[in-house]
């Protein structure tokens, strides 16, 4: 199975350097973006498997980076998870109608993010691993 | 005189003392019977002034001497028609002291008004003279007021050797006494005696009718006085009503409250002060009702005045009840509280302004707050986990205590704006169906670390068979977490806490958990303190570092939003134990919107499952998610009910929909099917149908057949579940 890519838009540089290490170390290939003009042109130019997402972005709030790939033929199904410092009570049900398929207030627990990350890309998953989380 | 010769003399008195009772059973007053009657009653009772006419009348009809005693038998004013004999005895005399004013002769006192006052009865007595007199009561109820003495007469021939023994020793001429003797007509006893008792009904009608005068003197003067009072009151309206609710009585502040006058809205019911919903709503009806259930009623609310402008009063409504007997009608008391409660919204919003600003600061603070912590969360796991090489233990050691603290740190973040969320009315709970054993387990797993670091070791007890919870998983594992975290920090190593769920005894709707511990305890003054917000009864230095100690506010917020209880028992020294309960999880409930009378009048409700099999390796939890949405688009919202999936048994997984209608099945598996098909992982799974149709009774639904459907229902789904009774 080739390896899958996963683009982190996040400004928050510390982060990205951390996560990129924990996703690469479960063989994922990692490519990030630091505001939502560029993640829009990373992301049509690299096609990633799947995208982390923060909220409060440079440039335009990524509510507006989730609108723009679901508008555009070939992002529109990529599987985009919410990785957000603000609160899921306001912004949990507002991401997932925007079309993200999970929501993680930072900072996530690690096992459950990698679930999240997994079920998103298609890889099955029993329901009891789901269940534990 | 000598002793025996006084015997002999007081027997001569009692000529006879009447059995018969005429002069009382007037149906005098009965209610005065057992109350005490003030001397000032007493005497205005025996008022002479309004004696004096009917006495004096009395007495020259029937040629008597008549006068008024009290009850010791002594004379009250002047005696009227004075008889001659008795006259010219008593002009030479300057008074006659205790005895009795009727008799002539000094001796022992004539006892005729005790008697009479004794008996009730008229007594009748005598002296040496020959003269006789009549003794009549005068009782009000069983109140002895006083007597009426008639006579003065003599009751045969008089004998003029008495007479001159009496002439002798009272100084007097013997021939002017004999010649005026011979004047007076003699009166027979048994006239007297039936003088006496006409006298009796005569002086008790006029008692009666004295006693009704006075009471309503003084009734009219409370009244009046009552009156002015009422009418002095302006601040609050003040009126009566009858049973029915029409008005009989308006003071001032009434009129000034609600602008109508007196004349205008006696007669008229008082629901014309309530809005045209409240009155729709039959408020006031509801209002009387309940005053006379319990007493009165108190209402805050909106009320009309007549220029149509509202005003927010606080009404108090007071059943008026004879001797708690029957309604007389109602009294209400209404008080204008518009600007009391425009200064409470202002109080309200300014409170309300300050939490939002605090809440958007501290949510800006917790945001800022994050962005580090999750940096520092995923260098340190990364280090942990080996991602980077191995670890010598100390290093590990450091960085597992590092870990420890981003997590402290993330709790009290979260704990912040908890805490906001309270104040601001947000913090919002999102039940569903739960098992208490699962969510006290996943608690103690995350708390077990922490535990181990301590040498605390954890327990869990939950009692078999238990039901299902109605509760946020998420708020509950918190309210755990929290819970045990704070028997942790205060539970000295080697300890042990112990989690336990059962039923909850005093309510069979709840269970009840529990996390004990065996650490300090709490003193008694602390035991409500420690539920307040930054409470936290200073320890150990350890313990103060430790968190905001907003866990057991916070904690108590949760459980009251579950519409639990939260409290705690403890013993200084012998460890605490929290206890907090949560709703079972109930069908009833949850269906409790969709079966209204309306629905159920459709005649059927509907039972659909829909089995979803995973063809391999277990169902795919995102996709549970999916489908979830995809049947909640399904159904319609006020007339079917989506229930929780009730069971995590692979590798089917049931969701349950209860629809009410006789369209129910058909429409609501055909949209399934349809919406499934534009679902891009059906093919992969084989969502199966089913579903069984119960009848409803015709007519109006009653809340046993509600209850009887719902039991059905749960029967039905728990054979479905354990695949006894599969739907068809």
């Amino acid at each position: 199975m080739s390896e899958k890519k996963i683009l982190i838009i996040d400004d928050d540089q510390h982060l990205v350097l951390g996560l990129t290490a924990r996703l690469r170390a479960n063989g994922y290939k990692v490519i990030s973006a630091a505001d939502a003009i560029s993640a829009i042109t990373v992301a049509r130019k690299e096609a990633p498997d799947l995208v982390i997402l923060d909220l409060g972005l440079p440039a335009g709030d990524g509510f507006v980076v989730l609108e723009r790939m679901r508008s555009l033929a070939d992002l529109a199904t990529t599987p985009v998870i919410v990785l957000s410092a603000r609160d899921p009570a306001a912004n949990d049900r507002r991401a997932m109608d925007a079309g993200a398929v999970a929501f993680f207030q930072k900072p996530p627990d690690n096992h459950e993010f990698l679930t999240a990350i997994r079920l998103a890309l298609g890889e099955t998953i029993a329901l009891s691993t789901f269940l534990k989380t | 005189m000598s002793s025996e010769a006084s015997v002999r003399v007081n027997s001569e008195y009692l000529l006879s003392a009447s059995p018969t009772h005429s002069s009382r059973g007037t149906g005098l007053v009965d209610e005065s019977s057992n109350i005490e009657l003030s001397p000032q009653l007493r005497s205005d009772l025996l008022d002479l002034d309004a004696w004096s006419e009917i006495l004096t009348t009395y007495g020259r009809t029937i040629r008597v001497a008549v006068a008024l005693t009290d009850s010791n038998g002594r004379q009250l004013g002047e005696c009227q028609n004075a008889q001659p004999v008795w006259r010219l005895i008593h002009e030479g005399l300057s008074g006659m002291g205790a005895g009795c004013p009727f008799c002539i002769t000094r001796g022992l006192p004539c006892t005729a008004v005790a008697e009479a006052l004794h008996t009730g009865n008229p007594a009748i007595a005598r002296d040496q003279a020959g003269l006789t007199h009549v003794a009549v009561p005068l009782l009000l109820g069983k109140q002895r007021l006083g007597a009426i003495i008639a006579g003065q007469v003599f009751d045969r021939y008089p004998e003029p050797l008495s007479l001159r023994r009496v002439a002798k020793e009272f100084g007097v001429s013997a021939r002017r006494l004999w010649e005026l003797a011979r004047e007076q007509r003699p009166v027979s006893s048994t006239v007297l005696q039936a003088s006496g008792e006409l006298l009796g009904v005569l002086g008790h009608a006029f008692l009666r009718q004295r006693y009704g005068a006075i009471l309503e003197a003084k009734l009219a003067e409370t009244n009046g006085s009552f009156r002015s009072l009422i009418e002095g009151v302006r601040d609050y309206a003040l009126f009566t009503m009858d049973p029915t609710g029409s008005v009989t009585s308006w003071n001032r502040g009434a009129e000034r409250m609600l602008g109508y006058v007196e004349a205008d809205i006696v007669g008229r019911n008082f629901s014309c002060t309530f809005t045209p919903e409240d009155i729709q709503n039959r408020l006031p009806e509801k209002q009387l009702r309940k005053a006379l259930r319990t007493g009165h009623s108190e209402d805050e609310g909106w009320r009309v005045r007549e220029n149509r402008k509202q005003f927010w009063a606080s009404v108090n409504i007071t059943a008026l009840l004879e001797n708690a007997g029957p309604i007389r009608g109602f009294a209400i008391v209404m008080h204008d509280a518009t600007e009391q409660r425009k200064v409470a919204n202002i109080l309200e919003e300014a409170r309300q302004a300050r939490a939002r600003l605090q809440e958007n600061f501290l949510s800006h603070v917790s945001h800022e707050l994050r962005t580090p912590l999750t940096a520092i969360y995923f260098f340190t796991t990364n280090v942990l986990d080996g991602l980077l090489g191995d670890l010598t233990p100390e290093q590990r050691e450091h960085l597992s205590l590092a870990l420890e603290n981003v997590k402290q740190l993330k709790d009290m973040v979260s704990d912040l704006l908890d805490i906001t969320r309270v104040e601001t009315h947000k913090l919002t709970v999102e039940p569903q169906h739960a098992s208490s054993a699962k969510l006290i387990a996943e608690a103690l797993a995350t708390c077990r670390t922490n535990a181990a670091a301590k040498n605390i070791s954890l327990r869990s007890e939950a009692a078999p068979g238990l039901p299902f919870v109605w509760a946020d998983p998420a708020r509950v594992r918190q309210i755990l977490i929290n819970l045990i975290d704070n028997g942790i920090k205060f539970t000295p190593a080697g300890g042990t806490i112990t989690v336990e769920s059962r039923r909850f005894a005093e309510d069979d709707g709840f269970l009840c958990l529990s996390v004990s511990d065996t650490g300090c305890g709490i003193s008694p003054e602390n035991r409500e303190l420690v539920f307040d917000r930054l409470a936290q009864v200073k320890s150990t230095a350890e313990a103060s570092r430790s968190g905001l100690g907003l866990g057991l506010f916070i904690s108590r917020e949760l459980v009251l939003r579950h519409d639990g209880r939260i409290w705690v028992e403890s013993q200084l020294g012998q460890g605490s134990t929290f206890y907090f309960t949560l709703p079972v999880f109930s069908l009833a409930k949850l269906c409790a919107h969709v079966f209204t009378s309306a629905n159920l009048e459709a005649g059927s409700v509907t039972l659909i499952a829909v089995d979803v099999v995973a063809v391999e390796g277990g169902v795919q939890a995102d996709i549970l998610f999916e489908i979830r949405r995809v049947l909640e688009r399904c159904i319609h919202a006020f007339k079917d009910v989506l229930l929780p999936s009730m069971s995590d048994v692979e590798p089917v997984v049931t969701f349950f929909i209860v629809a009410c209608g006789p369209s129910g099945f058909e429409v609501i598996a055909s949209r399934i099917v349809r919406e499934l098909q534009n679902f891009d992982n059906a093919s992969r799974l084989k969502p199966v149908i089913s579903s069984t149709t119960l009848l409803v009774p015709h007519g109006h639904p009653r809340e046993e057949q509600i209850d009887e459907i719902t039991a059905r229902i749960e029967r039905l789904v728990q054979a479905h579940l354990l695949g006894k009774e599969r739907l068809k």
